[in-house]
């Protein structure tokens, strides 16, 4: 497993990059034009959000023919969900023989 | 500078527990590595300083090991840690008297991971990646 989480908090923290991003879960995989043209940024502003994206694992790139189009990787939110229930019951079963031990 | 160790931002789980006995014996089940063991559920040796060594061998689960970050007597207590092939994360344990008996409450935080390290993974003490949380929020 291989989270980072301060990228992908980060790529999750800006509204627009967000907003890509909502885009994409809703959507199949579709270009930085067509993203561009529903959403008031440049087509640069987009494909610099979807870098962001990509590299915190949320999205990922497939070349179409001349076109690249982007999709939507739940990879990572998965694998950081995934941590947090492990960490959590460890803890829980630490801390209830901590308790037997000490009450 | 950005006191991570404080107050750690980013993803992290916290649980709390009531406890019958003073914050002294609490203490000492937390940084005496037998009776850590215990309920940490393996062989455990922490050397209870900053910069102390933390290591924790369960039977059924990869070797941990860490560097103590902060040290309250009685309070609290931080370290950081990792399996080999796991996520660096920062926990931290505090100790509140509540009643006749405390209050436990533990914290366990992810770290960023693409820092130093010959597998490019984190090694050593929070105070090491701090700078490099900073660098990976700016980028």
């Amino acid at each position: 497993m291989t989270i980072d989480p301060q990228s992908l908090l980060a790529a999750l923290s800006d509204p627009t990059r967000f907003e890509v991003l909502s885009r994409l879960t809703e959507s199949g995989p579709v270009s930085a034009t067509d993203l561009a043209r529903d959403l008031p940024v440049s087509r640069q502003a987009i494909v610099k959000h979807l870098n962001a994206l990509s590299d915190a694992g949320l999205v990922e790139r497939r070349q179409s023919g001349r076109e690249i189009h982007w999709e939507y990787s739940a990879g990572s939110l998965d694998d950081l969900a995934r941590w947090a229930q492990t960490v959590g019951s460890e803890w829980d079963r630490r801390l209830e023989r901590l308790k037997r031990e000490l009450d | 500078m950005h006191d991570q160790t404080n107050d750690p931002d980013g993803v992290s789980i916290e649980r709390s527990i009531d406890l019958e006995s003073a914050a002294q014996t609490v203490w000492e089940h937390l940084t005496d590595g037998s009776l850590a063991g215990i309920w940490m559920d393996g062989e455990m040796s922490i050397v209870p300083r900053v910069g102390g060594k933390i290591t924790v061998n369960s039977p059924d689960a990869a070797e941990v090991w860490g560097t103590v970050e902060q040290v309250t007597e009685r309070e609290r207590i931080q370290w950081s840690w990792r399996t080999d092939d796991g996520m660096p994360t920062l926990v931290e344990i505090e100790i509140v008297p509540r009643g006749s008996g405390t209050r436990l409450t533990v914290r366990e935080t992810l770290l960023p991971w693409r820092v130093s390290g010959p597998d490019g993974y984190w090694e050593g003490p929070v105070a090491s990646v701090a700078g490099a949380a900073t660098v990976s929020l700016a980028a």
